[in-house]
């Protein structure tokens, strides 16, 4: 790995699936030990955008490198430093956990003695090393998943793909996969990691909000949250459901309501409406508070204030 | 450049051999199915039933019954007491065909007169009726010719007369006519139709299902690689089928192999370039393995039905005739049948491998073309 070169490389990437944008201009870039992740909800262009970088998806317009190759061009080459783990888990369920280990450090002509090593090392962090001889249809969700990673790490790529990695998995075996995540960036992988869990977006060293294949904010989490440039109140307590028809009562035009399970969150823009919010909800048995805003309120800001968010 | 194939040749046939579903459809099924038809599939006359009403009742009729009987294609079905029982007998399919010798048969041919009788045949198979009318009307010519050269012989003057022209037919390379003869090479084609096309076809949905075909794609296999990885071991499936099924139409059902091995092999090495090209092409277009399985099944069985394997391609009408060219089973059939039955050499099949191999290299290359399109 030369530090000269950017892992991860997007300008302007544009894609069409007949009337739809896929990706809209999307650019990004990821350094070594960095993880970047790729917020947004179904539909926003993740997926397409990992393909870009991946080769599997050619682009209309705009360009992806990976460690300085273009992904168009020089796919076969690029092929070798990626490891990509899409979306929908992908082992091959009737060879074991070793055949499948075996299989794909195969394809990447992988030495054998490197093999032997790397396999080693992988088996000891994912604690995969008990269960070499199961199928992998038999495992649990989570072992699934770290298997899935262990054979996209088997060839020791220079960037690390995941395509909603998370997606599916236990709080546990979630919070594993990070620590692994985390390790792996510390010895100078790059990572582009994509998630449609805003509440996972403070474990990223920076983050790009997508939708409707463009970035509306994109910076570590603390810069994506100062975009939010509205006023935030939330509402806490038994009585939320009533306050949220208080609320959405005044009919006020600036200010929307956002429920996010046991809270409510008042968006709105100008202080005065901060004392009505306040009177609205004086008989109900609720707290109000202001509060700092999360990746999801900003993002839900920054979609439904971008003039093209309108339809 | 060839180590990643074998890589993937190695895993499909593990995965092959876990798989007990498919194992048994792809090894257990074709065998039984060999020995099934092997049986089954026997369009030979036998045991067809014929009433039988004699009203001439003289000695010159019972020997036209007599001759019925004689051959081994013919048993008595229920007496007849009245034509009209005749008809009935049909109607109910109690018998298969009808005899109705009418007063005056012996006494026209004693004077040397045309005599007729009356054959009648359940027409509801076809296939099946004109054979047996064949077969009825040649017994009674062959009677009385028999009765006319006695006459002849009694009275010289009428020799002039019955002086004819006797046709002698004989049947070469299958003499007894055994159906079996016919059959079970075409059996043997079929088999390695269905194992190589399907699991050709099952082998990359399968991937696409599950979405490995995805990590292929993004590991520096290119298409090419996965798909001679996918396609050997098919090969080498379809070539120890071809041998089984070879091994048991000779020593099993006493088939004659008068050709050579190197030639079928060869043969069917050109006819499996149009069957993986088929399953490759179904993988393309299909998204899940019922898909692909119904799809190829589609084909397949348009591909048997006008291959002449039942019904002779030269009954078909003309239109149909002329499509059959482009169906490779067509060839296929003719050439194995060729190679088991007469020996024919690569000269002899020349003509049915050249258009077959066209097709292969087209289907296969096509095929090809249309997959790197679809996954690169």
């Amino acid at each position: 790995m030369t530090d000269t070169v950017i892992p991860i490389l997007v300008e302007g990437l544009r894609k069409r699936y007949g009337e739809i944008n896929a990706l809209d201009g999307l650019s990004l870039r990821v350094e070594h030990g960095e993880i970047v992740g790729l917020i947004g909800p179904d539909g926003a262009g993740k997926t397409t955008a990992m393909g870009t970088v991946c080769g599997l998806v050619r682009p209309d317009d705009g360009f992806a490198r990976v460690m300085g190759l273009d992904c168009r061009e020089e796919g076969q080459r690029v092929k070798e430093h990626i490891g990509y783990m899409p979306q929908r888990f992908s082992l091959y369920s009737d060879l074991t956990v070793a055949e499948n280990l075996r299989f794909f450090a195969d394809l990447f002509e992988v030495s054998s003695s490197e093999r032997r090593e790397r396999q080693e090392r992988l088996m000891a962090f994912s604690g995969l090393a008990p269960f070499l001889g199961r199928r992998a249809g038999a495992l649990s969700g989570g072992m699934k998943q770290k298997l899935a990673l262990c054979c996209t790490l088997i060839h020791t790529p220079d960037v690390l793909i995941l395509d909603e990695p998370t997606t599916g998995v236990d709080v546990v075996s979630r919070s594993e996969f990070w620590t692994i995540l985390r390790d792996l960036a510390g010895e100078g992988m790059a990572l582009l990691v994509s998630t449609p869990y805003m509440e996972e977006a403070a474990l990223f060293d920076r983050l790009i909000l997508m939708h409707r294949g463009r970035a509306v904010a994109s910076g570590t989490p603390g810069e994506v949250r100062s975009r939010f440039g509205q006023r935030l109140l939330e509402v806490t307590g038994p009585g939320i459901a009533k306050a949220r028809e208080r609320i959405v009562g005044l009919r006020w035009p600036g200010v929307d309501v956002h429920r996010f399970g046991d809270r409510l969150h008042v968006v709105h823009d100008l202080e005065e409406e901060d004392a009505g919010i306040r009177e609205a909800l004086a008989r109900v048995d609720v707290r109000v508070g202001p509060v700092e805003p999360t990746i999801e309120d900003t993002f839900i800001s920054l979609v439904t204030h971008s003039p093209e968010a309108a339809g | 450049m060839f180590r990643p194939i074998f890589w993937i040749a190695q895993k499909e046939l593990r995965q092959l051999f876990r798989d007990r579903a498919l194992l048994r459809v792809v090894l257990v099924v074709p065998m039984i199915q060999l020995f099934v038809f092997g049986y089954a599939a026997n369009t030979d006359l036998k045991n067809v039933r014929v009433s039988v009403l004699d009203e001439d009742r003289s000695e010159g009729s019972r020997r036209l019954v007599d001759a019925y009987y004689a051959s081994d294609v013919f048993v008595p079905g229920p007496a007849a007491g009245a034509p009209r029982d005749l008809d009935r007998f049909l109607l109910e399919g109690k018998t298969d065909a009808a005899l109705w010798i009418p007063r005056g048969f012996s006494e026209d041919l004693a004077r040397g007169d045309p005599a007729s009788v009356a054959v009648t045949v359940d027409g509801v198979n076809g296939n099946v009726a004109g054979r047996v009318m064949g077969y009825a009307t040649a017994i009674v010519r062959q009677e009385s010719l028999a009765r006319l050269e006695k006459v002849a012989l009694a009275h010289p003057g009428l020799a002039a007369r019955t002086h004819r022209v006797d046709a002698d037919s004989r049947f070469y390379y299958n003499p007894e006519l055994r159906s079996r003869h016919y059959m079970v090479p075409g059996i043997v084609v079929l088999i390695i139709t269905i194992v190589s096309a399907m699991l050709t076809g099952i082998a990359v949905v399968r991937e696409r299902e599950i979405g490995t075909l995805e990590q292929l794609m993004v590991s520096p296999l290119t298409s090419g690689q996965i798909i001679a990885g996918k396609t050997i071991p098919i090969v080498v499936l379809a070539f120890l089928e071809l041998a089984f099924a070879t091994t048991v139409a000779v020593l099993w059902f006493r088939l004659p192999f008068e050709g050579s091995v190197l030639l079928l092999a060869g043969c069917a090495m050109a006819y499996l370039l149009v069957t993986l090209g088929v399953g490759l092409l179904v993988s393309t277009v299909s998204a899940t393995q019922q898909q692909a399985m119904f799809t190829l099944w589609f084909f397949l069985v348009f591909g048997i039905l006008m291959s002449g394997f039942f019904y002779p391609i030269e009954n078909m009408a003309r239109e149909v005739q002329w499509l059959t060219y482009l169906n490779p089973f067509r060839y296929m059939m003719s050439m194995v049948r060729g190679i088991f039955l007469q020996g024919a050499t690569l000269p002899d099949v020349a003509s049915d491998l050249v258009p077959l191999a066209a097709i292969g290299v087209v289907t296969f290359t096509g095929a090809v073309l249309r997959f790197q399109k679809r996954f690169t």
